[in-house]
């Protein structure tokens, strides 16, 4: 266990820092699948099945196609490159600082004795059954408002994309 | 199998996020900075699931469902926006989105 | 509680104020007599109305005549108890009826003298206003309605004197009016506080029945705080100044106010408080002081001075001097005497100089009249009646009522008192008497026109007032005090005898022969030999000019007081207030400004760097969560 999980974090942070650096958002698209990949191992160790699932056809099966569409529609005959100078060039350094103080932070943090409540978890934790059960009883409200979430988001793609020229 | 510790998913998570916090902040290219929210939110799924697992509760794992859902709409969202804004562009640069400024 | 005073009284109180809110409400849309009508009936129903409590109330066993009815609590704070009631004893019936009768007939009289005035509405309705503020004054039970019935016939007074408003010497008049008043209204404010302090009570029950609780110390500040503030109403040395001036309202304010009623609060104050006075005599001292010397002071001036209001204000100051030494050496009877006949004859004084002035087309000055003997025969008579019966002449009213203060000064052993009192009647005879030479006999001095108008609702109330200046005085004959009977009920527990039913025959005849000296005089003067009077004024021409300045008293003031305020004021307005107090403003919407400026500098449009602030704000956030979560955690570091 401790291997996988070694491995699946070496891909986790490779890839990430992929993702970031990497100069054609294609290649950061594939690099982000690669990274929702592991993440998905890593739900499995942590007894999610039913997430592991869901991450792989969600997120790396819809979300990211959905990238991948608009990359090809915004960058079609063009170089995708950021070749336009840097009007901004002291906040890679501010941005760096930035995110080392957080990360500084949140390891101190983190750094507690979390005594887990359950020694054992119960065997079907993170199965469809037990996920299906706790969606639709203890957490209806949250599910019914993703629902409105999801309706709210396909009114406002359709009336914002669905137009054909912006009139000048 | 023995358990891995709750602190290394922690850790991890950690580490994940700033790299989508850097990411976001250095790179001009809109979809990558999208593509970096991503890589936060995940960060944030991770951190649930690894509670849920610790404390036996399932709440975390409907709450990483619903972050998905949720990501999902945001990114459907946030694409279309960037498709109308840079539709007519030839370099595709977030700083040239300055109307804002003052 | 007597159950017809308890009912009736408030009437008597809201009757006017009603009539001033209907008048000010309801008469713009009603004709104009309608709201001459509304005034004169709502005093006139409060004068039945009083008529029928006083008869009530003296029919009552003397100790049962002092009713305090109280009508609710006005404010409850802490220790602090004032409520709101009013206080019926002969003492106030008194002043009631004169407030209300003399009042509804000078009312009366002003519906023909204002009849051509363009504010007539706003005359009526501000003298309902002054009558229901000057009964709350004198009904009230309690010292902080009387304070508000006190500034409220301030306020009025200021509305009258200045109801003449495009005239800029009526204005200022008003203005000088209201200081000096308001100078008075913080000296009864402090000595409300005083009386507070010491026993947490400020009706006059509870401050009467404890007046052993202060020590005489604390009673003769308050009974100077209170002085002051009588000084100032009843226009006494040295807060006088503003009543002659007060004479640019129109003449039937002048006779009700100026003369019948408000200055006269200062006397019913001191009254009323006789519990403090009497045991006071410091204050009781100072209070006597004060009134003989401006009857002396104000007596002088009125020899010199050739306004005819302006002589009858000087004489008002003089006799009101008389009633507060009354009631300062604790003579309060006479005091009260003295009131309700001057209330007669200075009514009818004013009203009848009124006539005057109204026929000869606003003419006021005594230079130029004369002759009017023949052409105005009415006001010649009631004139001449009110200046015998003001003069001190038997049996006019004057006789009785100013004989008794100079025999209780007597008698009560103050001699300097005495001799102010005496010479001070001396010389009212003489200003008086010439007034009435100068103004009605000869031959007529001016150039107005002379257009002699008989209206009827001006002179019967003048006919009236009249009859009492004739009559009134005899409410106290010798050996049959009626006057001092009636009063009995309210000073039963007085230090000084109050009945005025002993007569020293030698005191009067001696006072008489002073009179009568001043009448000659007058007559010798300013009829017989008028040669005598101009080699008198060449030669005491230093003099002259010294009393037809008031001993330059006015100017005093004016160097000592005016002058700087408007000097302070002035700076403030040129240095002060443009750069420090309007600078505020100027300064923070600057600051405002360039905090903007810089705050934008962070506005630079660029989405990374609104990122790069969230990231920020996100790191503090976390750090202030992981303390305070530490601080309080019960995770082990």
């Amino acid at each position: 266990m401790t291997a996988l999980f070694a491995v699946c974090a070496v891909v986790l942070v490779v890839s990430a820092l992929a993702v970031v650096t990497s100069r054609h958002p294609v290649h950061s698209v594939v690099a982000l699948i690669v990274n929702f990949a592991a993440l998905a191992v890593l739900f499995l160790t942590l007894s999610a099945e039913f997430l592991a699932m869901m991450q792989i056809i969600i997120y790396a099966g819809a979300i990211l196609v959905l990238f991948l569409f608009v990359i090809a529609l915004l960058t079609v005959g063009s170089d995708p490159v950021e070749r336009t100078e840097n009007k901004l060039p002291e906040q890679a350094g501010q941005a760096v600082i930035a995110g080392l103080v957080a990360l500084g932070l949140i390891g101190w943090g983190i750094q507690a004795d979390w005594a887990p409540s359950a020694a054992r978890p119960p065997a079907d934790l993170g199965s469809i059954g037990t996920f299906g059960v706790q969606l639709l009883t203890t957490h209806v409200f949250a599910f019914e408002a993703t629902a409105f979430v999801l309706l709210v988001a396909i009114v406002g793609v359709v009336m914002m994309a669905g137009r054909k020229e912006i009139k000048r | 199998m023995p358990a891995i510790p709750l602190t290394d998913y922690l850790a991890l998570s950690a580490a994940m996020f700033v790299i989508g916090v850097i990411g976001f902040l250095v790179r001009r290219n809109p979809l990558t900075m999208l593509m970096s929210i991503e890589l936060m939110w995940n960060a944030g799924n991770l951190v649930f699931a690894a509670f849920a697992r610790s404390f036996g509760d399932m709440a975390g794992q409907i709450f990483v469902f619903i972050v998905i859902t949720v990501a999902a709409a945001e990114a459907a969202i946030a694409l279309a926006i960037v498709v109308m804004v840079f539709r007519r562009r030839v370099d595709v640069d977030v700083d040239d989105i300055s109307v804002l400024r003052g | 509680m007597d159950a017809f005073v308890a009912t009736w009284a408030p009437a008597i109180l809201f009757l006017p104020l009603a009539g001033c809110l209907a008048i000010s409400f309801v008469g713009p849309r009603l004709p104009r007599s309608a709201s001459a009508v509304l005034g004169c009936a709502s005093v006139f129903l409060a004068f039945v109305l009083t008529a029928l409590v006083a008869a009530h109330v003296w029919h009552l066993a003397p100790y049962d005549q002092s009713i305090d009815v109280a009508l609710g609590t006005w404010a409850h704070i802490g220790a602090l108890n004032i409520g709101f009631g009013l206080w019926i004893d002969p003492l106030s019936l008194v002043w009631m009826l004169v407030i209300t009768g003399v009042g509804f007939l000078i009312h009366l009289y002003s519906v023909g003298y204002m009849g051509h005035d363009k504010n007539y509405r706003t005359f009526f309705a501000h003298m309902n206003l002054f009558v229901f503020a000057m009964l709350l004054l004198v009904m009230s039970d309690n010292f902080v309605w009387l304070l508000v019935g006190w500034g409220g016939v301030g306020l009025a007074s200021y509305l009258l004197i200045g109801f003449y408003f495009d005239r800029v010497t009526a204005v200022l008049a008003a203005r000088k009016a209201l200081i000096m008043n308001v100078i008075g209204d913080v000296g009864i404010m402090i000595a409300i506080f005083l009386m507070f302090q010491h026993v947490r009570d400020v009706s006059f029950a509870g401050v009467f029945a404890r007046t052993g609780a202060f020590g005489t110390s604390a009673l003769d500040w308050i009974g100077i705080w209170l002085l002051v503030g009588a000084v100032a109403k009843s226009a006494q040395l040295p807060l006088h100044t503003w009543l002659p001036d007060a004479m640019e309202g129109p003449t039937p304010v002048s006779a009700l106010i100026h003369a019948a009623t408000m200055v006269t609060a200062g006397v019913y104050l001191v009254a009323r408080c006789h519990p403090i006075y009497d045991h006071a005599p410091l204050a009781a001292q100072s209070v006597a002081v004060v009134g003989a010397a401006s009857a002396l002071f104000a007596a002088t001036i009125g020899c010199v001075q050739y306004d005819i209001k302006r002589v009858l204000a000087y004489s008002t100051m003089s006799q009101i001097g008389y009633m507060i030494m009354a009631v300062g050496m604790g003579a309060y009877t006479a005091g009260a005497f003295h009131f309700l006949t001057h209330a007669f004859f200075k009514a009818l004084l004013f009203m009848a100089a009124g006539i005057v002035i109204h026929n000869l087309g606003g003419e006021q000055d005594i230079r130029k009249m004369g002759g009017l003997v023949k052409t105005m025969p009415f006001a010649f008579w009631t004139f001449a009646i009110g200046t015998v019966a003001i003069a001190g002449v038997p049996p006019f009213s004057g006789f009785f009522s100013k004989d008794a203060i100079i025999d209780k000064a007597a008698a009560l052993g103050h001699p300097w008192l005495f001799a102010a009192a005496v010479a001070a009647a001396g010389l009212t005879a003489f200003y008086m008497f010439r007034l009435l030479f100068v103004a009605f006999f000869g031959a007529y001095r001016g150039d107005a026109a002379v257009h002699v108008e008989r209206v009827a609702t001006m002179e019967i109330p003048v006919a009236i007032l009249a009859a009492l200046a004739v009559v009134g005085g005899w409410l106290v004959l010798p050996g049959d005090d009626v006057f001092g009977n009636l009063l009995g009920g309210a000073f039963s527990d007085v230090l000084h005898a109050q009945s005025l039913a002993e007569f020293n025959w030698t005191l009067a005849l001696g006072t008489l022969m002073i009179v009568a000296a001043g009448i000659l005089s007058a007559y010798l003067l300013y009829v017989l030999a008028p040669q005598m009077r101009e080699n008198a004024k060449a030669r005491l021409h230093g003099l002259r000019e010294l009393l037809l300045h008031a001993y330059y008293l006015d100017d005093v003031y004016h160097v000592l007081f005016e002058a700087p305020a408007y000097a302070i004021a002035g700076a403030c307005a040129r240095f002060f207030e443009p750069d420090a107090i309007a600078g505020l403003p100027r300064g923070l919407s600057a600051a405002a400004g360039s905090f903007g400026a810089l705050s934008r500098a962070w506005e630079t449009g660029y989405l990374r760097r609104y990122g790069l602030t969230i990231a920020i704000g996100a790191a503090l956030a976390l750090y202030f969560a992981f303390t305070t979560l530490h601080a309080g955690g019960a995770q082990a570091h």
